[in-house]
């Protein structure tokens, strides 16, 4: 397995974890999502345009997230993604399997986070 | 500017991934501009930026996005873009599925525009108003006789007079039509069509000239002093609309009227009329046995139809009375003015209205059914999407929206094939539609195609969006397009047998007008040779009094004619089979006097020698006129075959002596050269003396010599039609310059036009009727396929246990016979329930004629069978294999 297709599978188990994380404090549009993912991993993580979205319409589905449409005054209108009261739960259960799976490959592989 | 949307779409399209719903490609557009914008800010150049905002669009794998786009949540703000949404989204799913779009469209615009067509004809001719003042007061009045079980005969001047009088009535004007010859100095004489009327006709039509005083308000009733209008058409055409024709005077049959007015544009009334003349003579001074005026009188305020009859059938029992001789069995009735003047083409119009609605319905079924097929394929794809959390409402939004592009498309393409169609139409109907030059796609026409439009979309928007949704909502994803639910396969057949059934409608309908119209072709008319011309000439150059001098004249044209190249036989009538001659009471000599009130009837008509054998009537008994038959020769009548069964039977024919009560008749009588007896000299076969759809009446025919007048319709025989015309022009030119020759025809194309409007309704019927099979047989053809497809593994399974398949085909074709029996039957039904409607566009032909069921069952079939032999064919070829294969 290659270091690139390591990240890949990582990047589809920890999508949604990264996606709620960033909604949490406010609500965003799918560029912002994919901009921040791209800026703050320094450009390690990055999505195709479709499985970004594939990505929030299924977490909209399960619940996770509410899409709403906004519009202002001379420019596009955009969808804004924000977290629900399921995606916070969700959120905390995942930084807690993160955390411990991190912890098991310091452990184990010697990886550290970053 | 790019625009992204559509950056987005082709790209999706290109890849495909063509069902991206709205929500996906708005916020995807949305990115791309973002990417696009922040390259711009890093300071690439536009057609880089735009490649950077593409690569991102590219690498994607946008088929992913097709399937797990959860439905759209309206948000109360966004109500209005979420139809429009969707219905761009219908749009794009018709971009996807050309063909289908296109026959569909097709399919409705053709539905809608024949409606539009016929619903404009229905509202121009039938439903607007008569430009007349208050139109619906107005009725027309029509004598009836049950001993001669006649409901529409003119009435006699006297009569009118008193019908004239009823307080049931604000007034009533009465006209005739008399034969008029304009003769201008230094201009070609024309025969004009004029009526001789009561002064007060415009006063009860509440209409004005558009320029002259008209006939003066509250004068006499009649007057020596003569005084006409004119049409607006006469007027435009012969005196280049100037006004200088009011006062002026006019020769009319040789008598000078004064012009008094020109009636607006397209006044007409009471249909094709040019001159309007002031009657000369007092009305009350005839005879109440001659019948031969029309009338229009208008309702008083406050009294109805119903109550005016009942004053009319009063005053007839009373004048039955009062004067039995003239008066016994004679009544009087009154139709509204628009019935009268639509005549034959309101039950047409309505019968065709009818027919052009079953015709839209066929159309809307057929496109309901083939939306529903898709839907039904597209199934899997809305349990998807329920799975997904889509609700009922959105997949029903998003159904209703394809049917409206539908049929929004529908509407504009029958609109514009409407628009273009109408004009053609109303140039080329071979038939004098009474104001159908006035039909126009108007507000009401565009709100019928706009109503039919938006309950179009409902039918085939909802029924397979309640279809597809419920089956939506009791289905699994597991379950493939086998499990088909029964509602659904029960809908489709439903669709499809409603076509059949409607089909088969129209069909019974169009062969029932073929057969009408055979009937009508197969009455026997008396006159053996079809290809006599025939032709119309007044003579109005001698004083009333010279009868002689008249009859001298037409002898003289005769003589003329006859020596014409190429001409055989020439003789004349003072009318033409399938028209009335005049009625008066007669007796004979040697049978007792009938009481004075009793005195039975016949049809008087005067004719020529040579006439009798222009146009190939029998001779049955005696002889015909000849050359000796003259002014001052024994007087001699010829009688037809049943005037000789009912009241000469059992005696010899000829020899008996007519005496005709004739002479007392007003200026009829006057015409008779000699007295009042005259000897039976000959019987001829009877030629038929009335419309197609009446019976004949007892006639006796006058020697013109004897009983002359001045207007004859002269009949020749000649070697071909070209030689009959130019001996007829030759002929008149020669004997009676400034007379003209009129209305020129064969009696073969007379003979059609009596039967042009029947003729026409059927080639319209049946045109429908043939589009009606064709849709229906698509139909079938979409149904059968379908089922066919859906059981491969059913029928793969049949022959690998040893079904043989012809056995199969004979299934799949005894199914299409069931369905075109099982639609043959409702739709003889539909025709049954319309009897009453059909009856009056029918002749010797009732609704229920097994002939023309079993010959629109025989064509229904056919098609039907033709429809599903693909389908057939098909499942033969299905491998065995198959039902091994699948899943």
């Amino acid at each position: 397995m290659s270091p690139r297709t390591a990240i890949d599978e990582a990047k589809k188990g920890s999508a949604e974890i990264l996606i709620l994380a960033l909604v949490e404090r406010r609500s965003l549009h799918g560029y912002e999502i994919g901009r921040q993912i791209e800026d703050q991993s320094g450009g390690t993580l990055r999505f195709t345009l479709a499985s970004l979205y594939a990505t929030l319409y299924r977490m909209e589905d399960r619940g996770w997230l509410r899409s709403r449409w906004v519009e202002k005054p001379g420019q596009r209108r955009r969808c804004h993604y924000r977290i629900t009261e399921a995606g916070r739960k969700v959120l905390a259960a995942q930084r807690a399997d993160w955390s411990r799976f991190i912890a098991a490959l310091g452990l184990v592989a010697g990886v550290k986070p970053a | 500017m790019i625009d992204w949307r559509a950056v987005v779409i082709r790209e999706a399209r290109a890849t495909g991934a063509p069902d991206l719903d709205d929500h996906t490609v708005e916020e995807l557009a949305a990115h791309l501009e973002d990417l696009y914008q922040a390259a711009r800010t890093r300071g690439a150049g536009d057609d880089a930026a735009r490649d950077d905002a593409l690569r991102a669009l590219r690498e994607s794998r946008l088929a992913a996005l097709t399937e797990s786009r959860p439905h759209f949540h309206p948000t109360p703000g966004l109500t209005r873009v979420s139809a429009w949404q969707s219905l761009r989204s219908g749009l794009r799913q018709f971009r996807a599925h050309r063909g289908f779009a296109v026959l569909a469209v097709l399919v409705l615009g053709l539905g809608t525009g024949a409606s539009a067509v016929v619903y404009t004809l229905v509202d121009g001719v039938i439903l607007r108003p008569l430009p007349y003042g208050e139109p619906d007061r107005l009725v027309s009045l029509w004598d009836t006789n049950v001993q001669r079980a006649v409901t529409h005969e003119p009435l006699s001047p006297v009569n009118f007079m008193d019908d004239r009088a009823l307080p049931v009535f604000t007034d009533a004007a009465a006209w005739w039509r008399p034969d008029v010859n304009l003769t201008d100095p230094g201009m070609d004489p024309v025969r004009v069509r004029a009526i001789e009327t009561g002064a007060n006709l415009f006063e009860v039509l509440r209409v004005r000239p558009q320029i002259g005083p008209g006939f003066p308000a509250g004068g006499p009733h009649f007057s020596g002093d003569l005084i006409a209008v004119i049409s607006d058409r006469l007027w435009r055409a012969r005196y280049d609309a100037k006004p200088g024709v009011i006062g002026r005077p006019l020769v009319f049959n040789g008598a000078s009227y004064t012009i008094v007015g020109v009636m607006p544009p397209r006044f007409d009334f009471p249909g094709e009329i040019d001159v309007w003349q002031r009657s000369r003579w007092d009305f009350r001074q005839h005879s109440r046995a001659a019948h031969f005026m029309e009338a229009v009188a208008r309702l008083a305020p406050g009294v109805g139809p119903e109550q005016a009859s009942a004053a009319l059938t009063t005053l007839a029992a009373r004048l039955e009375k009062d004067f039995p001789s003239t008066n016994r069995a004679w009544g009087i009735r009154l139709v509204p003015l628009l019935d009268e003047q639509l005549g034959y083409y309101r039950p047409a119009l309505i019968v065709l209205f009818g027919a052009v609605g079953l015709l839209m319905v066929i159309s809307c079924l057929n496109v309901a059914s083939l939306l529903l097929t898709r839907a039904l394929s597209r199934e899997r794809e809305m349990a998807v999407r329920t799975a997904l959390g889509a609700s009922p409402w959105h997949l029903l939004a998003q159904l209703l929206a394809e049917g409206m592009v539908l049929s929004l498309a529908g509407g504009a393409v029958g609109l514009v094939a409407a628009t273009i169609a109408l004009p053609m139409i109303v140039a080329h109907t071979p038939v004098p539609i009474p104001r159908l030059a006035e039909a126009a796609i108007n507000g009401r026409v565009l709100g019928f195609i706009f109503a039919s439009a938006t309950v179009t979309t409902l039918v085939f928007g909802l029924v397979p969006a309640l279809a597809t949704v419920r089956r939506t909502l009791t289905t699994d994803l597991k379950s493939g397009d086998r499990a088909v639910s029964r509602a659904s396969r029960t809908l489709y057949h439903a669709l499809v047998a409603g076509e059949v059934a409607l089909a088969g409608a129209l069909l019974v309908l169009s062969i029932l007008l073929v057969r009408t119209v055979q009937q009508m072709t197969e009455v026997p008319t008396g006159v053996g040779k079809p290809a006599v011309m025939t032709a119309s000439v007044q003579l109005s150059g001698r004083p009333n009094t010279d009868w002689a001098g008249v009859a001298a004249d037409h002898g003289a044209i005769l003589d003329r004619l006859r020596e014409q190249a190429g001409v055989r036989r020439a003789g004349a009538s003072n009318f033409l089979p399938l028209d009335a001659g005049w009625r008066g009471s007669f007796g004979i000599e040697g049978q007792p006097p009938a009481r004075e009130n009793e005195a039975p009837q016949a049809q008087h008509f005067s004719v020529t020698d040579g006439y009798f054998e222009s146009i190939g009537a029998r001779l049955v008994a005696g002889r015909f006129f000849t050359e000796r038959d003259t002014a001052t020769s024994t007087p001699v009548v010829v009688v037809n075959e049943l005037f000789a069964r009912r009241y000469l039977a059992g005696g010899q024919a000829t020899q008996a002596v007519f005496t005709t009560h004739m002479t007392g008749v007003g200026p009829l009588g006057r015409n008779l050269a000699t007295g009042g007896r005259f000897e039976i000299v000959g019987v001829v076969a009877d030629v038929k003396n009335m419309p197609i759809a009446q019976a004949n009446e007892p006639a006796v025919f006058f020697d013109a010599r004897q009983f002359p007048f001045r207007a004859m319709f002269l009949t020749v025989e000649a070697t071909d039609a070209p030689a009959a015309v130019a001996a007829l022009r030759e002929a008149l030119r020669a004997v009676a310059p400034g007379i003209p020759l009129t209305d020129v025809q064969t009696w073969d194309q007379r003979f059609r036009a009596r039967t042009a409007e029947p003729r026409m309704l059927m080639t319209v019927l049946l045109f429908f009727g043939g589009l009606a099979a064709i849709l229906a047989a698509l139909g079938v053809y979409g149904l059968f396929s379908w089922m066919v497809a859906l059981r491969r593994r059913e029928l793969a399974i049949r022959l690998t246990l040893g079904a043989r398949p012809a056995t199969i085909g004979i299934l799949v074709l005894r199914h299409g016979a069931l369905l075109a029996a099982s639609g043959l039957a409702v739709g003889w039904i539909l025709v049954r329930a319309s009897e009453r409607a059909l009856s009056r566009v029918l002749f010797e032909v009732s609704a229920g004629d097994v002939a023309a069921l079993a010959t629109a069952g025989a064509l229904l079939l056919a098609a039907s069978l033709g429809a599903c032999v693909p389908a057939a064919i098909r499942a033969m070829r299905v491998s065995p294999v198959e039902g091994l294969r699948a899943e």
